[in-house]
C-alpha cells in the first residue's frame, strides 16, 4: 500500500527520528566507554558501566528496533519498496544485523555491570571499556546513513521485473 | 556521435521497449557485496580461532579472576532494572 504523501512525510520524519537518535546515543555510549576505559576514577567507571547498560537496554535497543520498524513502513508504504533497489536491501541488512549483534552484546553489557557495581575499587582497572562493539555499529550505522541520504542507484533483478510489470501495464 | 543502444534487440524507434533481459549489476552494488562478505568472514574466522582473544565478559575480566563475579548466565538477558530492586 503506498502512503499518501502527508503520511509518507510523517512517516519519514518518524523514521529519521529513530535513526539519527539512534546513532546519537551510539555516540554518547562509546564516550561512557572511552570514560571506563581512561579513567583511573574508580567512581568513574563503576557509573560509566552502570550507565552504558542503562543506555543500552532503555535507549539504544528500542530505538533500534523503532528504527528498523519505521524503516520497513516506509520502503513498504513507498515506491521504493523492500527488495527493488539495492540501497534498500543493503541498509534492511546492515540494519538487521546491528540490531542483532547489539541484542547478542547487552547480555554482556549488563554482566559487566553487575560485576563493576560489585567488584572493589583495585580489581575495576581490569574492567575495561567497550568501544570495539559501539565503534564498528556506529560505523555501519554511518555506512546506512549514507545510503539513505545517496540512494545510490541500481535496481535488483526484482525490482525490474515489477518495473517492466508495471510499464505493461500502463502501456496496454 | 550517438551511443550505441544498450539492448540490441529493444525496439526503440517505436517507443516500445521490448527488453527481456535485467540491466548489469551496478559497480557500487559488487564492491559493496565484496566488503560486507569479507568483513563478515573475517569476524567469524576471528570469533571461531580465538585469534583476538576470547570474545564476552572474559575479554574484560583478568583470568586469574581477582574481580568478585556475580552470579548468573552473562549469556542470558539481565533486565537493569531487576538487580535495582531494593531488597527488604
Amino acid at each position: 500500500m503506498i502512503m499518501t504523501p502527508g503520511l509518507r512525510k510523517f512517516a519519514l520524519t518518524v523514521h529519521l527520528t529513530f535513526s539519527v537518535g539512534w546513532i546519537g546515543t551510539v555516540v554518547a555510549y562509546l564516550g561512557l566507554g572511552v570514560a571506563a576505559w581512561t579513567s583511573q576514577d574508580v567512581q568513574t567507571v563503576r557509573a560509566a558501566w552502570i550507565a552504558m547498560e542503562l543506555i543500552g537496554w532503555y535507549v539504544i535497543v528500542p530505538l533500534a528496533f523503532a528504527s528498523l520498524f519505521t524503516g520497513l513502513v516506509m520502503s513498504l508504504g513507498t515506491a521504493w519498496g523492500l527488495f527493488r533497489h539495492y540501497w534498500v536491501l543493503f541498509s534492511l541488512v546492515l540494519t538487521i544485523l546491528a540490531a542483532v549483534v547489539l541484542l547478542l552484546h547487552m547480555p554482556t553489557v549488563s554482566f559487566l555491570a553487575d560485576v563493576a557495581q560489585e567488584a572493589d575499587g583495585a580489581d575495576l582497572g581490569g574492567l575495561g571499556g567497550d568501544l570495539l562493539h559501539p565503534g564498528v555499529g556506529l560505523l555501519v550505522l554511518l555506512v546506512i546513513q549514507v545510503l539513505n541520504v545517496y540512494k545510490p542507484r541500481g535496481l535488483t533483478p526484482y525490482g525490474w521485473r515489477k518495473q517492466q510489470e508495471q510499464r505493461t501495464v500502463s502501456q496496454p | 556521435m550517438a551511443d550505441p543502444p544498450l539492448y540490441p534487440d529493444s525496439n526503440s524507434d517505436t517507443g516500445d521497449d521490448t527488453r527481456v533481459r535485467p540491466p548489469s549489476t551496478p559497480r557500487w552494488v559488487k564492491v559493496f557485496g565484496i566488503i560486507v562478505i569479507v568483513v563478515v568472514l573475517l569476524v567469524g574466522i576471528i570469533l571461531i580461532t580465538g585469534v583476538g582473544g576470547p570474545h564476552g565478559p572474559g575479554r574484560h575480566i583478568p583470568s586469574g579472576d581477582a574481580v568478585e563475579t556475580p552470579s548468573g548466565d552473562p549469556g542470558g538477558y539481565t533486565p537493569p532494572i531487576e538487580h535495582g530492586v531494593q531488597q527488604p
